[in-house]
């Protein structure tokens, strides 16, 4: 039990040994500083500012979300503490806590709704808030809080300014961990998957919204606390400018484009750099040119998203990470490097019978009579077009149904009805006897509908193994189950070892669709979505396709395909449906959908069946 | 009555000098899908150069001088999209890059007039500055109304070049179908360029009209460029008539508003409602949903 203990120690010392040393390392130069006020006052702003930073980064960074509003966070922290103090007699120790607490309602309420928008709205929203809070605090008469002076440590205040330095690195150091855990937890992977394709992400089990909003209501409740030591070691006197202003958000961004977004160093490395720059500049010739810190902000803005887009620490971990796989293939004497930019060999890939056991579908052995799909009268329309008519349809447990129908049929239309990323204005969606009309596609991930996208829809940066992960935590895995489930799922598909650690943006065609089967099956479904698995494929890699998608079957999943090429299909559809202008004209075998006329009329055409016959 | 009407008047003519700041926003977001951050601070630097210092050294009215900035804003914007926002634009992520960067403009900008030309706040003082009609009580300011008129010219002209000539339709597709126009034969970066040079023009027409009759300083742009994102955002963020009805619906509700809160919290009243807004009806008033997947 001991030894346990001990090791567990001992793997948190490792894992966090960094953030400890460059903590210490802030502390040693501030010791070697001395009194001096100027100099450690600069250290206090670099610290601040790369805690503030470093909170900002958990939303902006790996989330994707760019927070313009951020200030709202640091001045509510701020003038909840001060307001705390100064009319309750608070301690700002607590008050601090109160004001994350109080950072962290707003960031929920804020972020519920606005956390929906995309881009662009979900930018601008944000900063209304802060906008709205100035001129409500300059109204009732806070434009300006002076703080209190009362010298004693419940008040958080000291003579020395090296108190705050101490408070200042312990601050950094707990941003820095809550960051680092982030990072290495399914959390922070499905962040990383929503930034770079929330649709997908949604698709493939994991709440989005909710994601959001945890990762936003961390960042608030951290830059919160920044703000109050913020106040208190540097302000002495609150405003609504100095705490809301626009300002900081641009202070903040500078330092975090250029340290780096999205990387644990990056906000630190940027604040060391920049925060000095500017006060010195300041200082030395602010009196004359007033401007001229902000207008190296500028400058570092405009130039470091042109020439390093990744910022600092980002360029340098490449090298880092290049350097370091260079080093350990000297150790061992292998002779091929996998650089930065690595490309492998084609690998054959081989389509045996999938053994799918390891995901034991629930459905797999309950064979009865009801369908485990049925769409009863769903109609939908955008504006004036109506991609979906009363569509009736029952889809029998374990069989592949093909769906064909000219395109603007309403072919995807109806898969986005079935797994939520539409919601209907008339009639309901059962799987096996459960509605799931209005359910948003998470859920319906859960409940054992997996989905591959007509145009694929991967997470690009990040690797083969990783974009199947993120199908298993869907269904609510951790790390290391997801990561078993995703070797074993790869491997059944044909993926080597070697390309598992690629990543997805480099794939090939065929590759990709494999990809997105994989995916898929990680969610474990019951039910899977197939669109166009066969278009920019040539025939041998359909064939293979068809494979296994009566392998699936084979193992217990029912198939829905949706695909133009009629004569694979048919090859190994059970039943087929015809769709045509939003409306079922054809069902049954698929002999007798291709020799409907209303289908060879629409889509088909006259000579196929003669074409189809000869081939 | 009399006091409703005079607040209808004033946020009218508030309304259409936004209308015409957004306009050059929302072609620069609809062709380019930039947010320009740096968007107002433009407008403020041609409150400067020309209208101010033009005035000053020779003596020319600030109402010919917007007809000199169009042309030289033009080549100004044409310049930095060519040569600086074009290495980025592109790709998925870059929509939060132009943002940075944009940014880092305004900083430029601003500071640069800072140490230039000092942080005073300045009036241009003409005869229409402060002169005003009286109808039925309501008074309404010379300056503003020619303005107003000027203004709607500009846009009816935004609007006739991109509807009616070979080059505006061509940035028109260049909005929809950027690949399609490559193939078409189309040359984007040049759409692109005079987009941006057009937007940018426009901003800095409107700047000056606005100087006529409204005191500034190199900071005044941080003062409403987020009205103007609330007002693109309100138009649908690629309509040019979206701008103008979205700067109306602004203009109105500051002066308006005033009925109801004081006027220390008149924009509080407008991000309130633009945040309702938002929730609503996020892709605006005259603005089209997109197919996801």
């Amino acid at each position: 039990m001991k030894a346990k203990i001990g090791q567990y120690a001992l793997f948190l010392c490792r894992r966090y040994l960094a953030i400890i040393v460059v903590c210490a390392v802030g502390l040693i130069v501030s010791l070697l500083i001395g009194p001096n006020r100027y100099y450690q006052r600069i250290l206090l702003l670099v610290l601040i500012w790369a805690s503030a930073c470093s909170s900002f980064n958990i939303i902006s960074g790996y989330g994707g979300q760019i927070v313009f509003g951020y200030m709202m966070f640091l001045g509510t922290g701020a003038y909840t503490t001060v307001l705390l103090f100064k009319l309750l007699g608070l301690s700002p120790w607590i008050g601090m806590l109160v004001g994350a607490v109080v950072a962290a309602l707003i960031a929920f309420i804020v972020g519920l709704p606005t956390l929906r928008l995309r881009g662009a709205y979900f930018a601008v929203a944000t900063v209304a808030f802060p906008l709205i809070t100035i001129p409500i605090l300059n109204h009732v008469g806070f434009e300006e809080v002076s703080i209190p002076f009362i010298k004693r440590f419940s008040a958080m205040q000291f003579a020395d300014i090296r108190a705050y330095v101490i408070i200042a690195v312990i601050l950094l150091a707990v941003v820095l961990i809550t960051v680092r855990m982030i990072e290495l937890s399914r959390f922070g992977f499905c962040l990383r998957a929503l930034k770079e394709n929330q649709t997908a992400s949604e698709g493939m089990g994991i709440n989005t919204l909710r994601t959001k909003i945890l990762a936003f209501i961390l960042s608030a409740a951290l830059g919160a606390v920044v703000g109050t030591v913020y106040a208190f070691g540097i302000q002495y006197m609150i405003s609504t400018h100095s705490m809301f202003g626009l300002f900081i958000i641009v202070r903040v961004l500078s330092i975090s484009i250029v340290g780096g977004l999205a990387t644990l160093w990056g906000p630190t490395i940027g604040a060391a750099i920049l925060v000095p720059l500017g006060q010195i500049l300041d200082s030395q010739i602010g009196d004359v040119y007033p401007g001229a810190q902000d207008i190296v902000y500028g400058a570092f803005l405009v130039a470091g998203i042109i020439y390093l887009p990744e910022g600092i620490w980002g360029k340098l971990s490449t090298y880092l990470r290049y350097f370091s796989a260079l080093f350990e293939a000297r150790v061992r004497g292998v002779q091929q490097v996998p650089g930065p930019t690595e490309t492998l060999a084609d690998r054959q890939l081989t389509v045996g019978s999938l053994n799918l056991d390891f995901l034991c579908a629930k459905s797999s052995d309950t064979k009865t009579d009801s369908f485990i799909l049925e769409v009863n009268h769903v109609s939908k329309s955008f504006g004036g077009i109506m991609p979906l008519v009363d569509v009736n349809m029952q889809v029998p447990r374990g069989e592949v149904l093909g769906v064909i129908g000219p395109n603007g049929a309403g072919k995807t239309t109806l898969f986005n009805v079935v797994n939520g990323y539409l919601t209907p204005e008339a009639g309901a969606v059962l799987l096996e006897g459960e509605d799931i009309t209005k359910k948003k596609p998470h859920s319906v991930c859960r409940l054992g509908v997996g989905r591959t996208f007509q145009v694929p829809q991967v997470f690009s940066h990040l690797t083969v193994l990783e974009n199947i992960m993120i199908g298993a935590f869907g269904r609510g895995q951790g790390i290391s189950e997801a990561s078993a489930i995703a070797r074993r799922v790869a491997e059944q598909l044909g993926f080597s070892s070697q390309r598992c650690h690629d990543k997805a943006v480099g794939l090939s065609v065929m590759e990709t669709k494999l990809l997105e089967f994989s995916r898929a099956l990680a969610t474990n479904p019951r039910l899977v979505l197939v669109d166009e698995p066969m278009a920019g494929l040539n025939p041998e890699e359909a064939d293979r396709i068809g494979t296994i998608i009566k392998e699936l079957t084979r193992n217990g999943i029912t198939v829905i395909v949706i695909e133009h090429v009629v004569q694979s299909l048919i090859k190994f559809a059970d039943y087929m449906v015809g769709l045509d202008a939003g409306r079922i004209v054809a069902e049954g075998k698929p002999e007798q959908v291709i020799s409907d006329p209303h289908m060879i009329e629409a889509y088909l055409g006259k000579k196929w069946k003669e074409r189809y016959a000869r081939s | 009555m009399t006091t409703f009407m005079q607040l209808i008047v004033s946020g009218t003519l508030l309304g259409v000098s936004y209308g015409v700041l957004a306009a050059g926003l929302a072609l620069i977001f609809g062709v380019l899908k930039i947010i320009n951050f740096a968007h107002a601070a433009f407008a403020v630097l041609a409150m400067y150069f020309p209208a101010f210092w033009f005035l000053k050294w020779w003596g020319i009215d600030p109402f010919i001088s917007v007809f000199m900035a169009l042309p030289v804003f033009f080549i100004f914007g044409y310049i930095i999209q060519r040569l600086l926002l074009e290495r980025i634009i592109g790709d998925a992520e870059s929509e939060a890059a132009t943002l940075i960067m944009t940014m880092g403009f305004a900083l430029l900008i601003e500071n640069m007039m800072l140490i230039g030309w000092s942080g005073l706040p300045r009036i241009i003082n003409q005869s229409y500055t402060l002169a005003t009609w009286n109808v039925g009580g309501v008074l309404i300011n010379h300056a503003q109304t020619y303005s107003l008129l000027i203004s709607l010219g500009l846009i009816v002209g935004l609007f006739l070049f991109l509807n009616k000539t070979r080059i505006g339709r061509g940035i028109r597709a260049a909005a929809d179908d950027p690949e399609g126009c490559a193939y078409m034969g189309i040359n984007l970066r040049s759409m692109y360029g005079i987009a941006f040079g057009l937007g940018i023009a426009i901003t800095a027409a409107g700047g000056c009209l606005m100087a006529t009759y409204r005191p500034f300083d190199p900071f005044f742009g941080e003062s409403i460029i987020v009205i103007l994102f609330a007002n693109v955002v309100l138009g649908g963020m690629t309509s040019i008539a979206g701008a103008l009805i979205g700067g109306l619906i602004i203009g109105l509700i500051q002066q308006v508003g005033t009925l109801v809160v004081p006027v220390s919290l008149q924009n509080v009243a407008v991000f309130a409602v633009f945040l309702l807004f938002l929730y609503l009806r996020p892709q605006g008033l005259l603005g089209k949903r997109e197919r996801e997947i």
